[in-house]
């Protein structure tokens, strides 16, 4: 069975890069592939709380991040380091990574896609 | 940007010892990337060594622009679209667009325009819509998924 990360580095607002990459991590675990998501640059946005898109803006993706464990999408990584993270007024589950670890990741799956 | 990425290495060594099947995968637009024809050029390549048996050409994103069927690009303009239907076309390619992809961009089959109750269908020959599913078997079944972005 492969093992695939979705990388997302895309703004969950500036294109729909971000919302079919998690399409394809969704379909994924649909199918029971494991699948594990990372967060790089302007996607970190899609981590923040108290987002209010309306409906030009396109779908909420934030209140996706909550039912990923549904499908078995229980890791989600961003680099530690890297300048967009909040202290606070974001969501709790993802897991940080330090600058070697988040190197070293992509090197551990079969399949990596970046969105 | 780079005009394409590998991005799988899940290679089986008695798949490599015969031959290398393979798909890709592309996903960026045919008018503002290189990727559509980066992914040709590499298939042309690839078609010339035996060994190499691609399988399929998965297009997601915009990257499903290239199956309308009703953009016509200049006469004295490299038709990309034709080169696609054409290669695959002689080497028993399937060329699958990603169809929820497809559909929100307005590439509609005949089933699909009678779903949507639309008077016309815009998907070019040579090209099938297909779910994500088609996606996730050709991950499964090849030794390597390449991406084009």
């Amino acid at each position: 069975m492969n093992n695939t990360l979705i990388h997302l580095s895309s703004s969950p607002f500036s294109s729909l890069s971000c919302k079919e990459g998690l399409d394809l991590a969704l379909v994924l675990a649909t199918f029971e592939q494991p699948v594990d998501l990372c967060l790089s640059g302007a996607a970190i946005a899609l981590l923040y709380s108290g987002q209010n898109p309306n409906q030009t803006d396109g779908k909420h993706l934030y209140k996706l991040l909550d039912g990923l464990t549904f499908y078995d999408i229980e890791n989600v990584y961003v680099e530690a380091n890297n300048g967009l993270i909040r202290e606070s007024d974001i969501w709790p589950n993802y897991q940080a990574l330090d600058t070697p670890s988040w190197h070293a990741l992509f090197s551990q799956y079969q399949h990596v896609f970046r969105f | 940007m780079r005009p394409f990425l590998l991005v799988n290495s899940a290679l089986t060594c008695n798949k490599v010892q015969d031959s290398m099947q393979y798909a890709l995968l592309v996903t960026g637009s045919p008018y503002q990337t290189k990727a559509c024809h980066s992914a040709l050029k590499f298939l042309k390549a690839a078609l010339l060594n035996p060994q190499h048996t691609p399988i399929g050409v998965f297009f997601y994103e915009e990257a499903v622009l290239i199956g309308n069927a009703l953009s016509q690009p200049p006469r004295d303009e490299f038709d990309l679209r034709k080169e696609w239907a054409e290669l695959a076309k002689a080497h028993h390619i399937p060329l699958y667009l990603c169809i929820a992809a497809s559909v929100r961009r307005g590439i509609v089959n005949e089933t699909e325009s009678k779903r949507y109750e639309l008077s016309q269908h815009s998907l070019a020959e040579g090209f099938q819509l297909e779910g994500l599913g088609t996606l996730v078997e050709l991950m499964n079944t090849t030794s390597k998924l390449i991406q084009f972005r």
